[in-house]
């Protein structure tokens, strides 16, 4: 039999899987990465984070390339090659799964392609190209990941219904589509069609797109989406799809009122559900939640004294770098150091056009935990940077715990967002107070300095924004 | 009076409320934000321009509003030229009592001072940490204050906000060292446990006349230790009451036939475990332990009730599992069965561990007030004297109501006065308002 005996297996090779088998490997431990697909990365290179990213950014090009007619640059309307561009896509997610591999193999962490399956709480039987392997370990660490819910009712087969997966492959640019789901896959994916020239439609069953963000930060990307998009409809509900002909006839309700329309192609982006189906868990003392997530402590271990469970399996929020952060600590946990999940800072960051970003605690959050603070906000129309490249539709938001002055949370909407709020995460994982932040120098002239200059409107001092200033403490 | 959107500025007419602060019915203060503003320019928060309540409001979030637009309505409560606000006119006269009750126990249940040798004990410097946010502390001290088993929350930060950094953590590690080896050298203060008591010394009674000596059971060595750890430990308190139980008492008649026949007696215990566990719900510290090697409070989301009884060698506390899950007459049932093989001594030790709260209710056999022992690790106890007749005043006329005598012993480490007495107080109500639809079968 071909057995294979190792520390640690790690089952995935996602961004939380290849993390911590990598970590293991450099903390001397002998490790295993099993995964089912030739390329590593999981949903994150493959199928996510990065292919979404390249295809957002050829739409900022061609929406860049459109808007500098004002600025006396005039390009003719661009031809796009759809093969090419996914050859382009492709290309990218080659050097990336390539180097992770690469990584591994200098690492001396062995890689088994191929279905991994519990026989009990310390074999795992994985099906490669060449037979059955059986591993048998000390520690497992799941790392399966999530997939793309579809519910029953729209999956009817139809390959123009699609999910993220799909819709990344761009087989063409429909002329209409329908994206079903305003929070942050169908966003940004539906300004990758909106972009390319299809005609979108972003219907949300909730009251506004992009749940969990603030709503004055969401504000201006819903209001520039209004103008990309053909509609963003809320509190709106789709009840029902069929194929007609090569098309799709979408049945929704919005107050109590039904409609019914046609679409070339649909993206459904209503959330995703843990990689749990056929993994063995029951010949395991592993545990799942009601919504089949694996229960893990905060320590990341499950109900097998000899299984972790990291990343969108053992749910939470559904983040790549949460997935990272939480494959460390398992492998700092499995060797023995008394690490946890507890106060961690995870940002979130959505790339529509405007980007929006965020971390630590938000206003609406603090409201609803009661937690008094002071929130202060800095627009970009005050931003030199921002002016200089047209893009004044931003703003940057800290919440200031108003008694220590300290920074618990930090909110940003505007191009570049996402690159930003990293100074946010540092400054809350510090403790760093908004003098600070205020005090530290930030370059100029660069989207940076909003968040000194947020700081120092704390203090009503701002250079390039006037308020009035904070009466005296007592008075 | 009507509030309108005021003047903003240079060149700036209108802005879009990016944060609306206020709602329906809300008092504001002279100068307490309304709204906030995003315009063309900045982002400015809109003032009220008097102190009154919110009578209408005719603005949403994410509206585009003009200089003059009419934002909300106020009924004015006051002189909005006063600079100051009286808040305890203002404030509704419900929470004005309430403020008022709570001072006025905090300072009935104050523990005397400390006597001087004690003092040093405590190793905690006040720190005021906002609820709901973690101390603030870099990564690496939280990692480093992990793996030496340090609570952050207990450690003063000396830099500005409150951060904690190393220096902080050494000190509180010294002060921490320092506090433990002043305690072990010191005379054996209170608080010292069993363990530093002198060893016991037999007397010979028969001295002064005759005597007859009987051993001490395992159960009663058992109880002795235990009733002996817990007033070591426990600062304990207890809070007195008295709940009208008329109403109750002829409920109880009028139903106990039909509990009867399904194999329960409907006594006073069924009701005050019904009672009890809706208050522990409304204050979960009562359904809690101290965990003092991590230094925390752990707080049970179950409700398992301990019940004493009276058996003939002596106290037996077993426990109602998940009470809160159980009707009234699975109470009634549970109860009884419970006490029945009690009284057999036919309950397994796992059935007498696990309690959140006992319940300890002498009114079978009569008495009044009575100052329980807390059942550690348990940090509240409740007990029940007899029901007994008596004049009251009702409505401004003396009549003839059945008082049940009522007290809650607590441990001070958890539970502070003002809580016991607001626990204490709504126990009473919930007693006093039992319904027929609460008890019917």
């Amino acid at each position: 039999m071909n057995s294979i005996k190792t520390d640690i297996v790690v089952l995935g090779a996602g961004p939380g899987g290849y993390a911590a088998a990598f970590y293991a490997a450099d903390k001397g431990k002998k490790v295993v990465l099993v995964e089912q697909e030739k390329r590593l990365g999981g949903v994150c290179l493959n199928r996510g984070c990065i292919p979404s990213k390249a295809l957002l950014h050829a739409a900022k090009l061609i929406t860049e390339a459109e808007e500098s007619g004002f600025r006396g640059i005039h390009f003719p309307k661009p031809r796009i090659d759809l093969n090419e561009m996914r050859l382009w896509k492709n290309s990218i997610l080659e050097k990336l799964g390539g180097g992770i591999a690469d990584l591994a193999r200098r690492r001396n962490v062995e890689v088994l392609t191929g279905r991994g399956y519990f026989e009990n709480s310390t074999t795992l039987r994985v099906e490669t190209e060449d037979g059955q392997k059986y591993v048998s370990y000390d520690k497992a660490i799941i790392a399966v990941g999530s997939k793309a819910a579809m519910p029953a009712a729209f999956d009817l087969g139809n390959p123009r219904i699609m999910t993220s997966t799909e819709a990344l492959e761009i087989e063409e640019i429909p002329k209409t589509m329908l994206v079903v789901g305003g929070g942050y896959i169908g966003m940004e994916l539906g300004t990758v069609y909106a972009t390319l020239g299809s005609e979108v439609v972003v219907v949300e069953a909730f009251d506004h797109i992009l749940a969990g963000a603030d709503l004055d930060l969401a504000r201006p990307v819903a209001r520039r989406a209004e103008k990309l998009f053909k509609e963003i409809r809320v509190s709106t509900k789709v009840t029902k799809m069929a194929t007609v002909g090569k098309r799709i006839k979408v049945n929704m309700e919005l107050n109590g009122e039904k409609k019914e329309e046609q679409y070339d192609r649909v993206l459904v982006s209503v959330g995703r559900l843990p990689n749990c189906g056929d993994l063995g868990l029951e010949n395991t003392k592993v545990q799942q939640d009601e919504k089949g997530y694996i229960k893990v402590n905060d320590r990341q271990q499950t109900d097998d004294p000899s299984i972790c469970a990291i990343g969108d399996v053992a749910g939470g929020v559904l983040l790549a770098h949460k997935a990272t952060k939480e494959g460390r600590i398992a492998v700092e946990v499995i060797t023995g150091e008394l690490s946890a999940f507890e106060d961690i800072i995870i940002p979130a960051v959505v790339f529509t056009d405007p980007e929006l970003a965020w971390c630590g605690l938000t206003e609406a959050e603090a409201r609803q935990k009661g937690v008094a603070v002071e929130v202060v906000k800095f627009p970009w129309s005050a931003s030199g940077r921002a002016l200089s490249f047209d893009r004044t539709d931003g703003m940057t938001k800290l919440i200031i715990d108003p008694g220590t002055e300290r920074i618990l949370g930090v909110g940003i909407v505007g191009a570049g967002a996402g690159e930003l709020i990293g100074e946010g995460v540092v400054a809350i994982e510090m403790g760093a107070t908004a003098q600070d932040l205020a005090e530290s120098v930030h370059p100029h002239p660069t989207l940076s300095e909003t968040l000194s200059e947020c700081a120092e409107a704390f203090y009503g001092t701002a250079t390039h924004s006037f308020s009035k200033k904070k009466s005296p403490a007592g008075e | 009076m009507d509030v309108r959107l005021p003047r903003l500025g240079e060149g700036a007419d209108s802005g879009v409320i990016s944060t609306l602060f206020v709602k329906l019915g809300d008092t504001l203060k002279k100068d307490q934000p309304i709204l906030e503003l995003e315009s063309e320019k900045a982002v400015a928060s809109i003032p009220s321009p008097s102190a009154g309540t919110v009578t209408k409001i005719f603005v949403k979030e994410g509206d585009e509003i003009k200089v003059g637009a009419l934002i909300v309505s106020l009924a004015e409560s006051g002189n909005g030229e006063s600079p100051v606000v009286q808040p305890a006119s203002a404030a509704p006269p419900v929470i004005d009592a309430r403020v008022g009750d709570e001072e006025e126990a905090a300072i009935d249940v104050a523990p005397p001072p400390a006597p001087g040798p004690v003092a040093p004990l405590s190793a905690d410097f006040p720190v005021a940490h906002p609820a709901g946010v973690p101390p603030p502390a870099s990564p690496s001290i939280r990692k480093i204050a992990r793996e030496l088993g340090l609570d952050l929350h207990r450690v003063r930060g000396s830099e500005h906000g409150g951060r904690i950094v190393m220096a902080d953590l050494r000190a509180y590690a010294q002060k921490i060292q320092e506090v433990a080896l002043s305690a072990r050298a010191g005379a054996p203060a209170a608080g010292q446990g069993l363990a530093a008591r002198p060893a016991p010394v037999s007397v010979d009674f028969s001295k002064w006349g005759p005597v007859s000596v009987k051993k001490m059971s395992q159960l009663r060595k058992a109880i002795s230790a235990k009733m002996s750890e817990s007033w070591a430990a426990v600062p304990r308190v207890t809070q007195f009451d008295e709940a009208d139980i008329t109403d109750l008492m002829a409920l109880r008649k009028k139903h106990a036939g039909a509990y009867e026949q399904k194999g329960g007696h409907l006594t006073l215990t069924t009701f005050a475990l019904k009672a009890v566990v809706a208050m522990l719900k409304k204050y979960p510290d009562f359904n809690a332990s101290i965990d003092e090697g991590a230094g925390t409070v752990v707080l049970k989301q179950y409700y398992h009730i301990g019940i004493a009884v009276d058996t003939e060698q002596g106290l037996i506390v077993p426990v109602l599992r998940d009470a809160d899950k159980k009707s009234m007459l699975e109470l009634a049932v549970g109860v009884n069965e419970l006490a029945e093989r009690t009284r057999e001594r036919k309950v397994s030790l796992d059935e007498m561990q696990g309690g959140t709260f006992t319940i300890s209710n002498q009114g079978g056999i009569g008495g009044g007030h009575f100052t329980p022992v807390v059942n550690t690790p348990e940090v509240a106890i409740l007990g029940i004297g007899r029901g007994v007749v008596k004049p009251v005043v009702k409505d401004g006329k003396i009549v003839p109501r059945t008082m049940l005598p009522i007290t809650l012993s607590y441990d001070h480490r958890v539970v502070d006065g003002a809580s016991a007495a607001r626990f204490v107080t709504d126990l009473v109500k919930l007693l006093e308002g039992f319904k027929e639809s609460d008890v019917a079968l």
